[in-house]
């Protein structure tokens, strides 16, 4: 991958409305987005041949997107993925760019994540079972939702590190202090204090509604295409400086050793790739479907020493303003949660400084991090430039 | 040992061809690991091969029912997420760290336990919970010694 640096672009990003029960189908949701990042790029929907998408069964195919935007696709491909797959597509799709079998291809996630199929959840028990790796093992003691799978990992840690349920607020107001700058974040309108945060019961411990991401019904998309054909576009092209597409965990069963993360792996070939170094990053996307997983990230990525991240993040270095500004339109915890694809567009946004003028933009801004977490076993990353 | 009052609602592990010797053992009340002959290395969970060395060359050490821990890691659920867990709350799902075999730390529920006593390093040991007439389901107390 190293060689792709700087010959693949973003050229288009876009979303569908967002809302608690969007009264229409993944399908619509995702011709929504789909069209609103072919607007943005300044492309027609035929400029497009290749679609891709990640469900957890809950979504449109892709071959159906393609259809209703009125295009044959050479290329349809969708995957059964969870929050580190954006990353992954996208490099996927850069990689049969390069191999000469495409020449654009459209990213998207599609679904009604609150009124429709909720991830991780209302699934059969049994069926859980054998979903999970080692799931017998799991299952029958009443673990069956994403909070108490990473809360395993985050008591243990925060315990090894001194992390605080205060300093966990603090990613939280951070980011929901963020989305009051944003009028489509769904907690727009909604600050947080954090007497209000630590006074809020936990669902399960450490984490309560505020640590949690905001489960909606939403379509984003996202589309790539070669640094060449970006010239081609209306948009200002972010282009892509290095990415690890994929690392894992060593046990599909990752409860089998807590004290590592499939990040912990990324890092090193991501910055290799890009060739920059943490200190360059100015703008962040850190995948926050609960406030330590970004704290576990901040670590991984080399933000903060193990240890220092509680302090990193009590002296307000997430917000605008602060040294790594991260999840600027309120991330999934207050913005909304797309299965991380929003944080993406959100990177590329700032990169392009479309928020130019506003109080939401991070100032001159030119390299940002964006990283995917599907969990403690499967993780992803990218650094973007303008 | 305790006995289910009534029903039981929760999930009930399933055996397949790999872990079937870890639940045959806990229905007996026992605890069998799976180790590799080559390697050495215990597997939890157990698995079709050897997750260290990929070897088949795998097999089943006897453990016994005294089975002393620590709390490694755990959450408190104030709500369920799985039919059965409704009843019971908060539950408290735990990893144990296992006291002759560090290496391996293994998922259960601390019964008798309050929220206010839970601590990573705490002293526990296994249990079985009779869940149905012909299966039990490893668990863990506060160590009483
Ligand atoms: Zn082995």
């Amino acid at each position: 991958m190293g060689t792709i640096k700087d010959r693949y672009a973003i050229v288009g990003v876009g979303e569908s409305e967002r809302s608690r029960k969007s009264g229409t189908t993944p399908l619509h949701l995702a011709l929504e987005a789909a069209n609103a990042a072919i607007k943005d790029a300044g492309l027609k929907a035929t400029d497009i041949d290749g679609f891709m998408n990640y469900n957890e069964g809950d979504s449109c195919t892709s071959h159906q997107l393609a259809t209703y935007l009125g295009v044959r696709p050479k290329y349809v491909k969708d995957i059964q993925g969870g929050g580190a797959s954006t990353e992954m597509l996208i490099a996927d799709a850069v990689a049969l760019i390069e191999a000469g079998q495409l020449n654009t291809v459209l990213i998207y996630r599609s679904m009604n994540g609150s009124s429709g199929t909720r991830v991780g959840r209302g699934y059969d028990p049994d069926m859980l079972q054998g979903a999970l790796a080692g799931g017998s093992f799991v299952i029958p003691y009443g673990s069956a939702s994403p909070s108490q799978w990473f809360g395993m990992y985050a008591t243990r840690h925060m315990h090894e590190t001194g992390i605080t349920k205060e300093h966990l607020g603090h990613v939280c107001l951070s980011f929901y202090e963020h989305a009051q700058r944003n009028p489509k974040a769904f907690l727009h309108g909604k600050p947080l204090t954090m007497e209000t945060y630590l006074a809020t019961p936990d669902i399960s411990s450490p984490f309560n509604i505020h640590d949690s991401c905001l489960e909606l019904d939403e379509g984003n998309a996202i589309i790539v295409t070669s640094a060449e054909k970006a010239k081609d576009c209306v948009s200002k092209p972010v282009y892509i400086m290095g990415m690890a597409a994929r690392q894992c965990h060593p046990h599909a069963h990752y409860w089998n050793d807590i004290d590592q993360v499939a990040s912990d792996y990324v890092a090193e070939e991501l910055y290799e790739n890009a060739g920059v170094t943490p200190e360059d990053i100015d703008v962040a996307s850190i995948y926050d479907c609960f406030s330590w997983v970004v704290m576990r990230q901040l670590e991984a990525y080399g933000f903060a020493k193990r240890g220092e991240v509680g302090d990193f993040v009590a002296e307000g270095n997430l917000k605008i303003g602060g040294k790594l500004p991260t999840n600027t339109a309120g991330g999934m915890l207050s913005e909304g949660y797309t299965h991380g694809m929003n944080n993406a567009i959100e990177i590329v946004r700032q990169l392009r400084h479309d928020y130019e003028g506003t109080d939401r933009q991070v100032e001159d801004c030119k390299i940002g991090i964006c990283t995917g977490w599907a969990g403690p076993d499967i993780a992803g990353a990218m650094i973007l430039r303008n | 040992m305790t006995q289910a009052k009534t029903a039981y609602q929760k999930p009930i592990p399933l055996k397949d061809i790999d872990n079937a010797p870890y639940w045959d053992a806990a229905d007996q009340h026992q605890l069998a690991l799976q180790k590799c002959v080559d390697c050495t290395a215990y597997s939890q969970p157990p698995g079709p091969t050897c997750a260290k060395c990929g070897s088949e060359n795998v097999t089943w050490e006897q453990l016994g029912n005294d089975i002393k821990a620590t709390v490694y890691s755990y959450v408190v659920s104030y709500r369920p997420f799985l039919p059965g867990f409704q009843e019971e709350l908060p539950t408290i799902i735990a990893l144990a760290q296992l006291d002759k075999v560090p290496e391996v730390k293994i998922m259960g529920n601390i019964l008798n336990c309050e929220e206010k006593d839970l601590a990573i390093g705490m002293p526990i040991q296994m249990t079985w919970v009779d869940i149905t007439e012909d299966r039990a389901l490893p668990q863990w107390i506060p160590a009483t010694n």
